[in-house]
């Protein structure tokens, strides 16, 4: 298997214990058998970004974001999926907000005098994070 | 360095130094995206990130269904074979059928085998 192969699958060790930690401690996995679980992580990946990538086509955007990730899962029938991917990305999101707040206010606080922030410039741009799959603004 | 903050709790893994408080690699996720479509061009950074928490569960379900075909055929161990017929029993992972033909035939060879005895 070339770098090439390896490039287009997801690490076996990181796979393997995935894998291992969903099942009972006494059960044992098959090399081959991680090996095609491997293949499949990276189809399942192609087959939602190919869904998501077309959505943003469709919509004239060029970045695959979240949101479209949660929505192909949901047309794609994997409806549980995208439950838990989208209470993820929307921790993600709020977790991201904080730290850019708490970076913001560091660096007020470091330089003293030299930066004049008001309090507009340190809340958040609002991003849309809404979990519905119907939401996302046009500008 | 990273800390794992408000969506940890989400997390079933554990930290890894390499991929941060992921369990898969983001760069390697970022890879196989760009690879999938000619028409991937930009990826958002929390692009990958969605895809590492969407990749565990994928990797655990298919996993947990597997291994319900391991217990039917009375064995502790895991084969590619179950994989397979996970997939095939599976309306959702019907995408997954070109990928693992291979082993259905070889355990539908199998059983035919043991039945010509």
């Amino acid at each position: 298997m070339g770098d090439e192969q390896a490039d287009r699958l997801l690490p076996i060790a990181n796979v393997g214990r995935i894998m291992k930690q969903i099942l009972p401690p006494s059960a044992k996995v098959s090399k081959e058998a991680k090996q095609r679980m491997q293949e499949c992580a990276s189809e399942f990946i192609s087959f939602v970004t190919c869904e998501a990538s077309d959505r943003c086509h469709k919509e004239n955007r060029k970045t695959v974001n979240g949101d479209d990730i949660y929505w192909a899962l949901c047309s794609l029938g994997l409806d549980h999926h995208a439950e838990a991917t989208g209470k993820y990305l929307h921790k993600y999101r709020e977790f991201e907000r904080e730290r850019a707040l708490q970076n913001k206010a560091s660096t007020f606080t470091d330089e003293g005098n030299s930066e004049t922030l008001n309090s507009e410039e340190l809340r958040p741009t609002n991003k849309p994070s809404s979990l519905e799959i119907t939401i996302m603004d046009r500008r | 360095m990273r800390q794992p903050g408000a969506y940890s709790g989400l997390l079933s893994g554990g930290i890894s130094g390499k991929t941060g408080p992921h369990l898969l690699p983001l760069a390697r996720i970022k890879k196989i995206m760009k690879k999938s479509n000619d028409d991937v061009k930009m990826i958002s950074g929390e692009a990958p990130i969605v895809f590492s928490k969407a990749c565990e569960l994928f990797i655990e379900e298919l996993t947990k269904r597997s291994w319900n075909m391991t217990m039917q055929a009375k064995r502790r161990t895991l084969h590619k074979e179950d994989v397979a017929s996970a997939v095939v029993a599976t309306d959702i992972f019907d995408f997954l059928v070109p990928i693992v033909s291979g082993d259905s035939d070889e355990a539908a060879d199998g059983s035919e085998k043991k039945e010509e005895i």
